[in-house]
């Protein structure tokens, strides 16, 4: 059995207060990375072999080894708490339930990449994490873990909080950035990357809310410890939120790569009603589906990168034979549809032309050569949109239409759902 | 040797790259669309536009780089050295017809009744590019069926909209006025004002010209013409003196619209609400379309045979004629004028625009801004590292200028300082925006050659303003028309043409360029219109009496005869009451202008002259840029080209434009390599006319009012607390704009602007009725609030008749005081 590390603490009572996490080791990490030099810190989570857990798995050490070390330019940490990403709930957890472990890992980071101020953009909804986590600041400040002459270390650091007023596309880094700056939550262009010119066109770090929660941990244990669990090229631990039609939903931490049936069967209790798996989102709908022959994949970047999905934020939606895959893709469309920023030409207007096909065919109103369309449609979109969102959008259409086109051939045939 | 030392030479690092296997060399840096496009490849674009931040997201400009896995947007993806770019190849094709297929898919096909169907950029580029056929057969977004009046000038249709954000980023980063954003998301995204409503809109159209389909649309020009039944002429705008080229299209002999056109001009795709909206005053019905002549007290319209045998019987020559230019005549009309009034009339005194202080100020505001060596073209001098604006509401007065100060002080290495009593847009472009008093202009430009010299002692806004005239190496200043009008504009003049020689003595290059507001001032000083330069600005013999000098030597009785061309000098001379008198003590006057202005209408002879669009010939903007005048239409009714009546009066025999351009080219040496023929949309600069300096200094005669210190007198006066400044508006120009009933629509009535101070103190609100009292004239108007202006300085707009400001003035005492009181 799996022993929690970053949920090891939300069962205790009054797992967010302070004195809590002090009681159960906190802020010692912060202490010990203090005393460290930044390079060492940084090595160390390279070390660690610590890939960003928002989705895209990129290696956290390299991502801040990329900020420039001029102690004159400002520069900044900014923690993605957008959780957009529909049938995500991992960061929500760690904000409301262990806020500190959140803290704690970024006052590191910044130390190690030199910030002296960090914002966490935390998604509008969240308002009662946005409640907890502003507490949790403060509590920090009181016992100086925050503010001028860290732990006497010299060190100055300040934490804001920043809401986000509900847009899915803030989630993408740039967006984030112009989001905070008070403009427009559209993405930027790259290059510049955020690492040279970010949030007010200084250096700047975007980490996720489960990646930072990581870094106290690897500070504390060592980035051999971290290195040890899971998979070699994608280790630690990872949260997984499993949702949809299964006995047990919740959030479970588990080594990165246990396999889907695993996590499914095993964890979240099988299907309900001891019905059939049709087929599983493993990463939130950007990730295309897998189907009940994909079980055995183990859950890291690489593999299901292998099997042409991805990890992304580790939000594993299950389906039963219930479900009709059409209306699943119509429904997502819509999301990507709904959340599209308006900003480029082929997620404007591929993600509403496909989700008014996909209704189309949904309400019994397909034509011969809609599959074609959507096909066509998706390569049209996929690749050419400014930013990830279009991508995503045609990679969740495509798995569905993947493994699922006869459905999909049914519908517009029979004008009903198949079964 | 100097030569070299001014000019910085840049070394730039080049990269080759491969265009569909064409290698190109082009600078490091440079954008794969500007490289393909100097290897000869079109790549069509929507988002793009060179002057304005890139955006990236139309995705027409897709290319495939070679080693890159996914297409890349050349318009905002540099040059590498050693690039393989693919812009035509089939992935590309194929990518380009799908965007199209994509914008296609929500943009209503109303191209029949669309104003812009004939010149979209859509419609050419499907014709072009496009898929064949769309497999869109789904129901089209729709915002309203309605066309959206956002303003009395642009209607908007968001069904149309295909979100290349031109429009956004024209208002934003060109025109500084920011009334247009992204309302909602997605497909449902809408650029429009906030709420559609037109908050802060300078109505300067501009959104409409960049729109690349007909969502933004000119509400004066809807469904007046389709673009191919349009005849199109090039021309220049009539307005201030920046000089921008425009086109005017005609239907049926109809003027009905204005546009700019985007590689032309230094204007480029840019125009104001005056220049793109205010044409209406051509073909208006007020214009004069019949000479006059007064019989038994009474203006009768009478035939133009009469008309001159009555001028040549009448009119006088000698020391007892005078003559009166405005500067919206061409430079062909304006030699004439003084041909005929130095040759026939046989005097020099000549002037131009009624409202300056005296020939010694327009004398030194030539010294100062060196017009005498020639133009400086307004790229070069915006290169400066810190450009310095005095006495001119810039935004106000040259809205174009305003946007290319903006652009060029949007590089952070650039500082801008701003001297004027008023807030103005621009304001939110520099570094330091100076306040003062009118009239203190001196004293602001002591206090920054003071700091300079010996640090210290200015107060602080100067200060750090001159700390960054040390720093700055390169220095252009614009220099206001206002100056102009001081009573003390020679000291304020001296004391710049002091700090330039100071700055140039620490090594820094300075370049000084006229801001003025008439569409062809500097080129009329050049053409002679000033009483003590012939043309050329060679020095007359005999010094002529300027137009303040000839109204008192009118009072005095000692004019008979006044040629007035184009001047209403009842309106615009600073004391309205003296200058009827002293009009009324001339025996003969001739007014020859388009509209019957209160000159005109004291006038014993009235020609009906031509307005811009119907006359050929050419216009010198304030950078001394000869552009060409272009005839767009016959001149209205019996009215007459401006040089055929000059020419018959004088008896020249000029038989066009052109020909009086090749004589203007042997005295003029600044014009000598101009080829009238050859001037085309980006016209060319005058050389200089052989003469640095009119040394002035010892021949000024001590103006009333002014002292060595270059202060003018300010006295408190309790009673009347306001200092009141008069000018242009944003959307007026003189006394010609309120004739364009568009312009009239945007501002129809004066209004009386102060400080947000000056408001709090007297208790009224902005948008108040109050009343306007001073040298027993008085006038209601609305209050408007200007937040950051000097306090103690009202403003009120000299454009309209209704409200004749020239009545607060009293001679002989400069800048007019006011008070300003609510109305019961």
């Amino acid at each position: 059995m799996f022993e929690p590390i970053l949920l090891k603490n939300i069962n205790t009572h009054d797992s967010h207060r302070i004195d809590v996490y002090l009681k159960n080791g906190g802020y010692q990490a912060l202490a010990a990375a203090l005393k460290m030099q930044p390079d060492g810190i940084i090595q160390t989570v390279k070390d660690s072999g610590l890939r960003g857990r928002g989705g895209a798995g990129f290696p956290t050490g390299l991502k801040w080894s990329f900020i420039p070390k001029d102690p004159t330019i400002p520069k900044y940490l900014c923690c993605n708490a957008d959780e957009g990403e529909p049938g995500t709930f991992k960061d929500r957890v760690i904000i409301e339930k262990d806020p500190h472990q959140l803290i704690e890992g970024m006052i590191i980071t910044c130390c190690a990449i030199g910030a002296k101020v960090a914002y966490i953009y935390i998604r509008g909804e969240f308002v009662f994490g946005a409640e907890r986590l502003k507490t949790a600041i403060d509590e920090a400040y009181q016992k100086g873990y925050l503010g001028k002459n860290i732990l006497g270390s010299n060190f100055n650091c300040d934490i804001y909080i920043h809401k986000g007023a509900g847009a899915y596309i803030c989630g993408e880094e740039t967006a984030l950035l112009e989001s905070i700056e008070g403009r427009r939550g559209r993405p930027r262009i790259k290059p510049p990357f955020p690492a040279l010119a970010g949030l007010y066109a200084k250096p700047t770090v975007i980490n996720n809310v489960e990646t930072l929660s990581c870094i106290s941990h690897i500070v504390n244990r060592g980035a051999k410890w971290f290195a040890s669990i899971g998979p070699e090229k994608s280790p630690g631990p990872k949260l997984f939120g499993v949702s949809g039609h299964v006995n047990k939903p919740g959030m479970y931490e588990l080594p990165m790569g246990t396999t889907a049936r695993e996590i499914i069967y095993n964890h979240a209790g099988g299907i309900r009603d001891s019905r059939k798996l049709k087929a599983f989102i493993p990463g939130g709908v950007s990730a295309p589906m897998l189907t009940e022959r994909d079980l055995d994949t183990p859950m890291d970047f690489d593999s299901l990168a292998a099997k042409g999905t991805m990890l992304g934020s580790g939000g594993i939606i299950v389906m039963d034979e219930t479900a009709c895959i059409v209306k699943v893709a119509m429904r997502t469309m819509g999301f990507f549809r709904h959340e599209s920023c308006g900003k480029c030409t082929p997620c404007r207007e591929g993600t509403d032309w496909t989700y008014k096909v996909l209704q189309r065919i949904e309400r019994g109103e397909g034509k011969e050569g809609d599959v074609e369309l959507l096909e066509k449609l998706c390569g049209n979109i996929f690749g050419r949109t400014f930013c990830p969102l279009g991508d995503g959008a045609v990679m969740a259409l495509r798995g569905a239409l993947k493994h699922f086109r006869d459905e999909f051939a049914y519908h517009v045939k029979n004008k009903r759902c198949m079964g | 040797m100097a030569d070299e030392e001014d000019e910085v030479e840049t070394v730039f690092i080049m990269a080759t790259v491969k265009i569909n296997g064409k290698e190109i060399t082009v600078e490091d840096g440079t954008l794969i669309l500007d490289a393909a496009r100097q290897a000869g490849f079109e790549i069509p674009t929507f988002c793009y536009q060179a002057r304005l931040s890139g955006l990236g997201s139309c995705r027409m400009c897709l290319v495939e780089i070679a080693g890159q896995k996914k297409l890349q947007p050349s318009c905002v993806t540099p040059v590498l050295h050693g690039m393989d770019v693919f812009t035509e190849n089939e992935t590309v094709k194929s990518a380009r017809a799908s965007m199209l297929e994509f914008l296609l898919a929500n943009h209503p096909l109303d191209c029949p009744t669309c104003d812009k169907g004939g010149e979209c950029e859509l419609q050419n580029f499907v014709f072009k590019s496009g898929p064949r056929q769309s497999g869109f057969s789904e129901w089209k977004r729709r915002f309203h069926d309605k066309d959206k009046i956002l303003s009395p000038v642009i209607v908007k249709n968001h069904n149309r909209c295909i979100h290349c954000e031109r429009c956004v980023r024209i208002c934003d980063e060109v025109v500084g006025a920011k009334a247009l954003g992204g309302i909602g998301r997605g497909v449902m995204i809408q650029s429009t004002g906030f709420m559609d409503d037109r908050l802060d809109c300078d109505h300067c159209g501009n959104c409409i010209e960049v729109c690349p389909v007909g969502s933004f649309m000119s509400l004066p020009y809807r469904y007046k013409a389709r673009p191919w039944d349009l005849k199109e002429v090039d021309t220049v705008c009539p307005y201030c003196a920046t000089g921008c080229q425009i086109t005017i299209g005609i239907r049926n002999g109809e003027v009905v619209r204005v546009k700019s056109r985007i590689n032309t001009g230094i204007n480029k795709e840019t125009l104001c609400a005056r220049g793109r909206f205010g044409y209406h005053f051509i073909q208006s019905r007020d214009r004069i379309t019949k000479p006059m002549v007064k019989k038994d007290g009474k203006l009768a319209e009478c035939s133009w045979d009469e008309a001159l045998s009555v001028i040549k019987q009448m009119f006088g020559s000698g020391r007892r004629t005078a003559g009166i230019a405005s500067a919206r005549y061409t430079n062909e009309e304006l030699f004439v004028f003084q041909k005929l009034v130095r040759e026939v009339f046989k005097t020099n005194n000549i002037d131009l625009d009624s409202r300056f202080a005296n020939k010694w100020v327009t004398s030194a505001m030539i010294d100062a801004c060196s017009l005498a060596a020639g133009g400086i073209p307004i790229f070069d001098a915006l290169k400066a590292d810190l450009i310095f604006i005095i006495g001119s509401a810039v935004s106000d007065e040259n809205p174009v200028t305003d946007y290319l100060i903006r652009t060029a002080a949007s590089d952070r290495r650039k500082t801008l300082i701003i001297a004027h009593p008023r807030r103005m847009k621009l304001d939110s472009s520099s570094a330091i925006s100076l306040r003062y008093k009118p009239g203190t202009e001196g004293e602001v430009i002591k206090g920054i050659a003071d700091f300079i010299e010996n640090g210290g002692e200015s107060t602080s806004d100067i200060n750090a303003a001159a700390a960054r005239f040390k720093n700055a190496s390169n220095i252009t200043m614009f220099l206001g028309a206002e100056i102009l009008r001081l009573a003390n504009g020679v000291d304020v003049l001296t004391g710049i043409a002091a700090l330039k020689a100071l700055l140039k003595r620490s090594g820094k290059n300075i370049k000084c360029l006229p801001l003025f507001d008439r569409c062809n001032q500097r080129g009329a000083r050049a053409m002679g219109i000033h009483p003590l330069f012939l043309p050329g600005l060679k020095k007359v013999k005999e010094d002529g009496m300027d137009c303040g000098e000839m109204l008192d030597a009118a009072k005095k009785g000692e004019i008979d005869s006044l040629y007035v061309l184009g001047e209403d000098i009842v309106s615009m001379h600073p004391d309205a009451r003296f200058a009827r008198e002293a009009l009324s003590n001339i025996k003969f006057k001739v007014v020859q202008d388009t509209f019957l202005t209160e000159t005109a209408k004291i006038a014993d002879v009235i020609l009906p002259g031509a307005s811009y669009a119907e006359k050929d010939g050419t216009f010198t903007n304030q950078e001394g840029r000869v552009q060409r005048l272009r005839k767009v239409i016959s001149p209205v009714g019996d009215s007459k080209d401006d040089l055929d009546i000059l020419c018959s009066i004088g008896g020249f025999a000029y038989k066009s434009a052109r020909e009086v351009f090749e004589k203007i080219k042997k005295e003029v040496a600044g014009y000598k390599d101009i080829s009238f023929e050859e001037l085309d949309g980006n016209g060319a600069i005058v050389t200089g006319h052989g003469r640095q300096s009119l040394s002035l200094k010892g021949t000024v005669p001590l103006l009333s009012g002014s002292d060595n210190s270059g202060q003018q007198s300010i006295k408190e006066d309790k009673e009347y607390p306001f200092l009141l400044i008069t000018g242009n508006h944003l959307f007026h120009s003189g006394r010609l704009s309120q004739r364009a009933d568009i312009l009239m629509q945007l501002l129809p009535e004066p209004f009386v602007e102060i400080s947000e101070d000056d408001a709090r103190e007297s208790g009224i609100v902005d948008g108040e009725k109050v009343v306007v009292k001073g040298n027993g004239y008085e006038a209601a108007m609305k209050l408007r609030i200007a937040k950051g202006s000097q306090k103690g300085v009202a403003f009120v707009p000299e454009n309209f008749d209704s409200v004749s400001v020239n009545m607060f003035y009293k001679k002989g005492e400069g800048i007019p005081r006011v008070k300003i009181v609510k109305l019961p």
